[in-house]
């Protein structure tokens, strides 16, 4: 089978191999319900028609065989439809979080530097729906189309051997019908469908204008008119739809009449050998009704074709994703990180693209065991991307970065990060229970040490607060906490995790005073006795923090100096500082 | 299926029952085109079992058959024709619903004003104004007309099938009530069931795609590898409990195919004794034999479209949540004129204002804004220096006081007119889909190409749009390229000088993010228009204060001095601290 699918399809066919005995099972039970419910119409056409001749013949018929047959299709149907319900959903559940384990092991060596899924919210969505399909894939295709396959094949056979020259007709109507058809309207809707998919991203930025620019579009007057283009623009796709719907309904709905169709052209000839008494009449009932059983097992094929369609797409492009190869290459022999790392940057150079402006350009920094800098700049400086290249995420154009004395290339990624706690502006929570949350770093973390760290992190209140404190969970994305909550909460996670390196970038950006207040004190306990690197682009009531200040622009380093000069000389420019309004 | 963890609420379900019966009429139409198409597939079933009768029990060859035997045939594209219309109204009611709730839902989110929408998720409101409106249209194109055609088409075809033979249709019949009746014994455990399984399956979605997003943060805790095999076990978890609720959910689903197949046979072998036994003729027999599997084909697909209504309650929670949301007090429309012309006198009179639940952020504050002067308004973040820009556009009232132009309160006055004559400078200005041109002539669609290239040469832009890939057609927003601070405050300020007819400039930050030649430039620029406007900076930088007409300085939610620099600086009160502060710093 493998020789004439495409390449995407048999590594689809081989991603699911591990679970190709529970797909048979629910295929094989699938199977027996369709046989079923055509053995059912089937045996009961002929069933009325014996013995509706044998009444008007008077003649003497065995009537416990064919009656017990037709209770017996009639609850094969009904327990195999049940058990097939059952067997494919446990097979999809089990392909499931295989896949999506799968999917993730891949993904992890190319985040963030080759995930561009994660900085557009469109590419994650889309990803989203890809995932969707492919786990959708046995049950919305593989399922029917084989079950059509073997239920067409099983009618063919019955009917060759009941009346040969039905045969062309019946593979002419599963052909028409079951391929043909569909692969007709999918053709002739391939273009709306794109245009479709095209234009309700198109609709998406328009609402998010709508919603993010509505103060400045309520200023320019421009509200209504920006509504007119939504509405104009959902009306497209509204017809498109409605086009596509149309379509579809061809091909779904047109298997009835073909159906109907089918039983006129089967008559021709079926009543004919009938009328040569080449056919007994009630197997000409019996041909009848199997046709229209038959056609009970087509109609879903429409649907599992465009399935089919959607799923190469989706399949083509999470390959496409996963084959990227990783932009570090992790050393074969790795050297070991130091228990108290020095950092130094010897001109280093990165950008993200080919051509794309340098983000650092030529940073030379040094930071000892135990030293505190902050890196300040105005945003687009090359801070964050700083501190990106001193995790490993990003491979270096120019320069190195020796971490504890040996350069990043000869380290693992995963132990430079382990050496290296991080409290960002935004922190990534799970929706896991809290102390899953705190543990992610430190999985062997003692009841007592996440004390102390809640403690710390001022967390004391809060986890009272929860209603079932600790085993609370976070919610998506850390959805039930607030900004200031998420951050302490980080401040905890980071002490759990016992590095000797603290990263802060942006950790009070975006709060209020009151809450930055209750942070400053978390963020001092969380900084004693390891390196800081700082970065902020104001660095107010921060400079307690720091011994030393370097001031980042253009993606280099221009001056670094002791916090105090820095703060004489922030002020002199005129820049206000929180501090210096505040009543004293 | 891992769309959010939305469990559907009485409120949405309320809301979505009224939205439904927005669609009565044409859902109306789409029923009775079925119930047409059920009537045909009945005479089609009259015709194959009166050819197929003719043919066993008279023997007739098809060349005697052919006037039934063309019905057939003929009614085929009929039936096609009516099941295919019956659908596109269907489709044209969904389509037509969705347009209209999205209309009105964006209109509704609109209404909380620029400060509600501020505080609304914004990410959210679009997925639910997309995603969430689009799962309306299979609960209303699909599972609606479906529905209706499960209670229609069974009694249609038990009013034929009764004269034909009533004990079969009395077998139908008493068959076809009892399937609602064990599916509410087995539905209302199998139904709460089914949507826990939903909601796990969602769960187990999310957590997948929750730890994907957060995947960078996992690799910087080295924990990775970790939440993979969690994810893994999770999953084989999930499983395990899924498939005993599905056990017990699939019950309901059982019920349904039994009724329908037992029956079937039932119908089949009372039809076969009664004709062995001559109460009932061929044809008839044959016609219910081949109405029967007709009757539960209805209820079974309507079982499949299950789904789409769970999805559509998921989805109307939270589209409920935003129609019920309250709406802010001012609006756009009606009152006064704003007087022509000249530049107008802008006051706020002791403004109280706090953002909905939280503390104060101004309490009597009053400022005069007058024509041709610039007035700096200085104060540290948070202050209140944006909120008070806010009050000023009509985007909040105050709580208390009045913002007042000419002596008109601000609430008595057209602001659509009043916003007409302002050129405002956002602190975040929003870029939106569409090249560099689309977003400069946002402010000021009928612009000829002299005043846009004179505004994009004031700010600077021109130099920006030279060194983009398309020039002017760059495309910008989330699918085009993206601005640096610096880019993006100078096409800012091309809007704001674009906008050559407006009278009051309000400027948050003018020359954030840019360098100190074209923060002079700019500066050089709001000094030529303030000679015939009224200007409002925000600014940061002190020299840059002290350069204006008038300086206010904002504490603790009010104006707390204002007047010429030099005089606030000899007067040795907060403006004279700042300074001081200031000089110390550079001084020691």
């Amino acid at each position: 089978m493998r020789r004439w699918l495409s390449p995407d399809a048999s590594r689809l066919f081989g991603l699911l191999r591990p679970w190709r005995a529970w797909m048979a099972i629910g295929v094989l039970l699938a199977t027996v319900a369709a046989l079923s419910a055509i053995g059912l119409m089937a045996v009961s056409g002929w069933f009325i028609a014996a013995m509706a001749l044998a009444g008007a013949s008077g003649a003497v018929i065995n009537y416990y065989t064919p009656a017990a047959a037709i209770r017996g299709f009639a609850i094969a149907r009904a327990g195999g439809r049940y058990g097939e319900r059952l067997a494919t959903h446990d097979a999809t559940l089990r392909a499931l979080s295989g896949l999506r384990a799968w999917l993730f092991c891949k993904l992890i060596p190319l985040a963030p530097a080759r995930l561009s899924a994660l900085r557009s919210a469109d590419l994650f969505a889309r990803l989203r729906a890809d995932v969707d399909v492919l786990e959708q894939f046995y049950l919305s295709v593989l399922v029917p189309v084989i079950v059509a396959a073997i239920g067409s094949l099983a009618v063919l056979l019955l009917a060759a051997a009941v009346l040969p020259s039905s045969v062309p007709v019946l593979m002419l109507a599963v052909i028409a019908s079951g391929v043909v058809l569909p692969l007709w309207v999918q053709r002739r809707a391939a273009a709306d469908a794109g245009a479709v998919v095209r234009e309700a991203a198109e609709l998406r930025g328009l609402l998010a204008d709508a919603l993010r620019g509505h103060a400045e579009l309520l200023a320019w007057g421009g509200v209504d008119a920006h509504a007119g283009r939504i509405a104009a623009l959902d009306a497209r796709i509204a017809a498109r739809r409605r086009r596509i719907g149309r379509l579809e309904a061809i091909g779904g709905g047109g298997a009835t009449p073909l159906a109907q169709l089918t039983v006129a052209a089967l008559l021709v000839p079926a009543l004919s050998a009938a009328h040569g008494a080449t056919l007994a009449p009630p197997l000409l009932v019996m041909l009848a009704l199997l046709v229209l059983a038959l056609f009970e097992l087509i109609t879903p094929l429409a649907p599992a074709l465009a399935q089919w369609q959607a799923t190469l797409t989706a399949a083509r492009r999470v390959f496409e994703l996963v084959d990227a190869p990783p932009a570090i290459r992790e050393p074969v022999e790795p050297a070991a990180v130091a228990a108290s790392p020095a950092i130094r940057f010897e001109g280093v150079r990165l950008r993200y693209a080919t051509g794309a402006p340098w983000a650092l350009d030529g940073v030379d920094l040094d930071l000892a065991p135990g030293a505190r800098l902050a890196i300040v700049g105005p945003s687009g400086a090359g801070k964050s991307s700083l501190l990106l290249a001193l995790q490993k995420f990003y491979p270096l154009q120019r320069g190195r970065i020796l971490f504890g004395g040996e350069p990043l290339d000869t380290l693992r990624g995963d132990d430079v990060r382990r050496a290296i706690a991080v409290i960002a502006q935004r922190n990534a929570l799970f929706d896991l229970s809290l102390r899953d949350n705190l543990r992610l770093a430190a999985p062997a973390s003692t009841a007592a040490q996440i004390e102390r760290a809640l403690h710390a992190a001022q967390l004391d209140a809060f986890v009272a607060a929860l209603p079932r404190g600790l085993d609370t969970p976070l919610g998506e994305g850390g959805a039930r906490v607030s900004g200031g909550e998420a951050r302490r909460i980080a401040i905890a996670r980071a002490l759990l995790q016992d590095a000797p390196v603290l990263v802060l970038d942006e950790p009070t950006e975006g709060l209020d005073a009151t809450t930055a207040a209750r942070l400053y004190a978390a963020l001092a306990i969380a900084v004693r006795g390891r390196s800081v690197l700082l970065v902020t682009h104001r660095l107010g009531q921060l400079a307690a923090l720091v011994d030393r200040v370097a001031v980042m622009r253009a993606g280099r380093i221009v001056e670094c100096m002791d916090t105090a000069t820095y703060l004489r000389q922030a002020r002199g420019r005129g820049i206000l500082v929180r501090d210096a309004i505040a009543p004293a | 299926m891992a769309q959010g963890l939305n469990l559907p609420s009485a409120a949405g379900r309320e809301w979505l029952r009224g939205e439904a019966r927005t669609l009565r009429r044409p859902l109306a139409h789409s029923a009775a085109s079925t119930a047409l198409q059920t009537v045909v597939a009945v005479a089609q079933a009259w015709l194959l079992a009166g050819i197929l009768d003719a043919a066993l029990f008279r023997h007739a060859a098809l060349a005697a058959l052919w006037p039934q035997w063309l019905g057939l045939i003929g009614l085929a594209p009929v039936r096609w024709w009516l099941g295919q219309h019956a659908r596109r109204v269907a489709d044209g009611a969904g389509l037509a619903l969705a347009v209209r709730v999205r209309k009105q839902l964006l209109a509704r989110a609109q209404s909380l004003g620029p400060l509600g929408l501020r505080g609304l998720a914004s990410g959210a409101a679009i997925t639910r104004l997309v995603d969430g409106v689009d799962a309306l249209l299979p609960y209303a194109a699909r599972y609606l007309p479906q529905a209706t055609a499960a209670v229609t088409v069974p009694l249609l075809l038990a009013l034929f099938v009764f004269p034909a033979d009533w004990i079969s249709g009395l077998a139908l019949l008493l068959t076809a009530p009892l399937i609602p009746v064990f599916m509410v014994l087995v539905g209302g455990a199998a139904e709460r069931a089914s949507r826990e399984r939903l909601a796990q399956l969602t769960r187990l979605g999310a957590a997948f795609m929750d730890a994907l997003g957060g995947l960078v943060t996992l690799r910087q805790l080295g924990a990775a590898e970790r939440v993979a095999d969690r994810l893994e076990r999770d999953g084989e978890g999930y499983r395990k409990v899924t498939l005993q609720v599905l056990r017990i959910a699939f019950l309901s689903a059982l019920v349904l195919e039994f009724f329908a197949a037992v029956s079937i046979a039932i119908v089949a072998v009372l039809i076969g004794f009664r004709l062995l036994w001559h109460e009932v003729a061929f044809r008839q027999g044959l016609f219910i034999l081949l109405l029967a599997p007709e009757f539960y084909l209805p209820l079974r697909a309507l079982g499949a479209l299950r789904h789409a209504r769970m999805d559509a309650l998921a989805a109307a929670a939270p589209l409920a949540a935003l129609a019920e949301a309250p709406v802010s007090a001012a609006s756009p429309q009606g009152g006064q004129g704003v007087p022509p012309v000249t530049a107008p006198v802008a006051r706020l009179e002791s403004v109280g204002f706090a953002h909905a639940g939280r503390a104060g952020v101004l309490e009597g504050c009053s400022l005069e804004i007058a024509p041709c002067c610039i007035t700096a308004l200085v104060g540290a973040s948070g202050a209140g220096k944006s909120t008070l820009l806010d009050l000023l556009l009509g985007f909040a009232t105050p709580r208390s006081g009045r913002v007042s132009v000419d002596g008109i309160d601000l609430v008595d006055l057209d602001l659509a007119q009043w916003r007409a004559r302002i050129a405002w400078l956002p602190q975040q200005p929003h870029v939106f889909e569409g090249s560099v041109r689309d977003n400069l002539l946002l402010v000021r669609p009928a612009a000829d190409a002299s005043a846009v290239a004179r505004a994009a040469r004031i700010t600077g832009l021109d130099t920006v749009i030279a060194r983009l890939p398309q020039g002017w057609d760059t495309p910008l927003g989330e699918h085009g390229v993206g601005l640096s601070g610096g880019e993006l405050q100078r096409l800012a300020l091309a809007r704001v000088w674009l906008r050559e007819g407006a009278r009051v400039l309000l400027l948050d930050e003018p020359t954030a993010h840019l360098d100190a030649v074209n923060a002079a430039v700019v500066e050089r620029a709001i000094r030529a228009w303030a000679s015939t406007r009224a200007v409002l900076v925000v600014v940061h930088r002190l020299e840059t204060a002290c350069a204006a007409d008038q300086v206010a300085v904002l504490e603790a939610g009010r104006i707390v001095e204002q007047g010429p620099p030099r005089e606030l600086a000899d007067r040795g009160g907060a403006f004279a601290r700042l300074l001081q502060a200031d000089q110390t710093c550079a001084a020691g």
